[in-house]
C-alpha cells in the first residue's frame, strides 16, 4: 500500500510537465493547423504546405522531437530546454494532423455557404470566422478529440530527452527499485485517465445547447 | 440596369453558354425559361460573378441579390442573425435588427425569427432566403428555382412576394423550369436553350404563353 500511495505521488508529480507538453502542444498545434488549412484551401502556398504536412506525417516523432531538441540549438544558436523542445516538435507534428482534420471539416461545408456569404458580400475574414469554421468545428470536434487524446500519448516521448513528465518519472522509480509493474500501472493510469477527461470533455462540447444549435 | 453582351461559358467539353445577350430595364421583372441544362443557373452565376464567363461582357448598374435554388441560409445563425449578419458587418446593429423584423412581418414569418433554419419549412425557408437577399438592399435580384420543391399554394405566395418585391423598385431576373409561374409574374420572358437564347418574348402579349414557349424546348 505504501508502495502504490508512493508510485503515486511520484510518477502524479510528472503531471504538471505533461500538462504543460499538452497545453502549448495543443496551442500550436490549433493555431498552425488552421494557418495551413485556410491557407491552402484559397491556394495560397499549397504545394508548400502539402510538401510540409506530408514530411511531418511521414516521419516519427522521435526523430522530429530529436531534431528539434538537438540541432536547433546548433543551427540558430539558441538554448531549448527539453519541454520547449517538446512544445514545438508535438505542436508541429499535431498541426500537420488537424490541417487534415481541418481540410476534410472545411471540405464538408457545401460550396454554396462560401458563396452565399461571397453574394451578401461578406468579405473573407468574417466569413472564416462566423460562417465557415462555426460549421467546420460541429463536423470536425470527434476527431479533433482523437487528437488531442493522441498527443497526450505522444507526450510521453518527452522522456526520451529527458523532460519529468509521467512516463520519465515512472521509469525514474522503476529503475531505482527495479521494479515496473507498479509505477508503468500508475503512469498508465494517469495516461488513461487525462484521456477519458478529455473524452468527457468532448462528449460534453456535443452535447452543449451552442455546439447543437443549428444542424 | 443590366446588359449581357455575347456571354460565351463552358465547362469541359460542354457548351453551357453560346453568345447569349440581353438586356434588363429597371424595374423589370424578367423570367429566365428553358430546359435543364440550358444555362439558366449559368447565367445567373455569371451576372453574379460566382462564375466567370470565358468571353463576353456584363455590365450591371448597382448592387446585384442572389437567391440560392437550395437557399443556403446559414445553419448554425436564427434566422434573424441569417437576415442581419451581413449588413451588421458594415453598418450600426440596430437599425437591421428593426428592418429584418419587419422583413419577417411582412413576409409572414416574424414567428420565426429566433428559429433555426432545419426547423423552418420548405416555403418558410425560401421566405427567409428572399429577406436576406434583400436586407443589402439589392438593385436587381437574381432568383434561381424559387419555386422548385414547394406546392401550388406556396407557389402562389412566392409569386406575390416577389411582386411585392418589384413594387420595391428592385428589377428581377427570376430562372425557372414552371413556365405557369414565370409567365404569371414576368414582364418578359427569354428562353435559353442549348446555351442559345431562342425566345424572348412579353407574355402579356400572347394569348397562351405557356404552349408557345413549350414549342421551343
Amino acid at each position: 500500500m505504501e508502495k502504490l500511495t508512493y508510485s503515486i505521488i511520484y510518477v502524479g508529480t510528472g503531471i504538471a510537465i505533461t500538462l504543460k507538453l499538452l497545453l502549448g502542444g495543443m496551442c500550436i498545434s490549433i493555431f498552425l493547423g488552421l494557418l495551413m488549412s485556410v491557407l491552402r484551401y484559397n491556394g495560397i502556398g499549397r504545394c508548400f504546405i502539402n510538401s510540409i504536412i506530408s514530411v511531418i506525417r511521414g516521419t516519427p516523432v522521435i526523430l522530429q522531437l530529436s531534431f528539434i531538441y538537438f540541432t536547433i540549438p546548433g543551427i540558430f544558436g539558441v538554448k531549448l530546454t527539453a519541454i520547449s523542445a517538446g512544445v514545438i516538435a508535438f505542436g508541429l507534428n499535431s498541426s500537420a494532423y488537424v490541417a487534415e482534420i481541418l481540410r476534410a471539416g472545411i471540405e464538408s461545408i457545401p460550396k454554396g455557404q462560401f458563396e452565399a456569404a461571397q453574394t451578401l458580400e461578406i468579405s473573407m475574414v468574417p466569413m472564416w470566422r462566423d460562417i465557415i469554421l462555426p460549421q467546420v468545428v460541429r463536423n470536425i470536434l470527434p476527431a479533433m478529440v482523437g487528437e488531442v487524446i493522441a498527443l497526450l500519448k505522444e507526450t510521453a516521448l518527452i522522456a526520451t530527452i529527458g523532460g519529468m513528465d509521467l512516463m520519465r518519472r515512472s521509469q525514474t522509480l522503476a529503475a531505482e527499485r527495479f521494479e515496473y509493474f507498479l509505477p508503468l500501472c500508475v503512469a498508465g493510469a494517469y495516461y488513461y485517465c487525462m484521456g477519458l477527461f478529455i473524452e468527457f470533455i468532448g462528449r460534453k462540447i456535443e452535447r452543449s445547447e451552442k455546439y447543437a444549435k443549428g444542424i | 440596369m443590366l446588359k449581357v453582351s455575347n456571354i460565351r461559358k463552358q465547362f469541359n467539353e460542354t457548351l453551357v453558354l453560346d453568345n447569349a445577350s440581353f438586356s434588363v430595364k429597371k424595374s423589370d421583372i424578367v423570367g429566365l425559361a428553358g430546359p435543364s441544362g440550358g444555362g439558366k443557373s449559368t447565367l445567373l452565376r455569371c451576372i453574379q460573378k460566382l462564375d466567370t464567363p470565358d468571353s463576353g461582357s456584363i455590365e450591371c448598374n448597382g448592387r446585384v441579390g442572389f437567391m440560392f435554388q437550395d437557399f443556403q441560409l446559414f445553419p448554425h445563425l436564427t434566422v434573424l442573425e441569417n437576415l442581419t449578419y451581413a449588413p451588421s458587418l458594415k453598418e450600426k446593429k440596430q437599425n437591421h435588427l428593426q428592418h429584418a423584423h419587419d422583413m419577417l412581418k411582412n413576409l409572414g414569418i416574424a414567428s420565426k425569427a429566433n428559429t433555426y433554419p432545419r426547423h423552418l419549412s420548405g416555403g418558410q425557408k425560401q421566405r427567409v432566403a428572399l429577406a436576406r437577399s434583400l436586407m443589402i438592399k439589392p438593385d436587381i435580384l437574381l432568383c434561381d428555382e424559387p419555386t422548385s420543391g414547394l406546392d401550388v399554394a406556396t407557389t402562389t405566395d412566392v409569386v406575390t412576394l416577389l411582386e411585392s418585391v418589384c413594387e420595391m423598385g428592385v428589377t428581377m431576373v427570376i430562372a425557372s423550369h414552371d413556365l405557369d409561374f414565370l409567365t404569371k409574374i414576368s414582364d418578359r420572358i427569354i428562353l435559353l436553350n442549348g446555351g442559345k437564347i431562342v425566345v424572348d418574348i412579353q407574355p402579356q402579349q400572347l394569348d397562351d404563353p405557356v404552349d408557345y414557349l413549350k414549342k421551343y424546348y
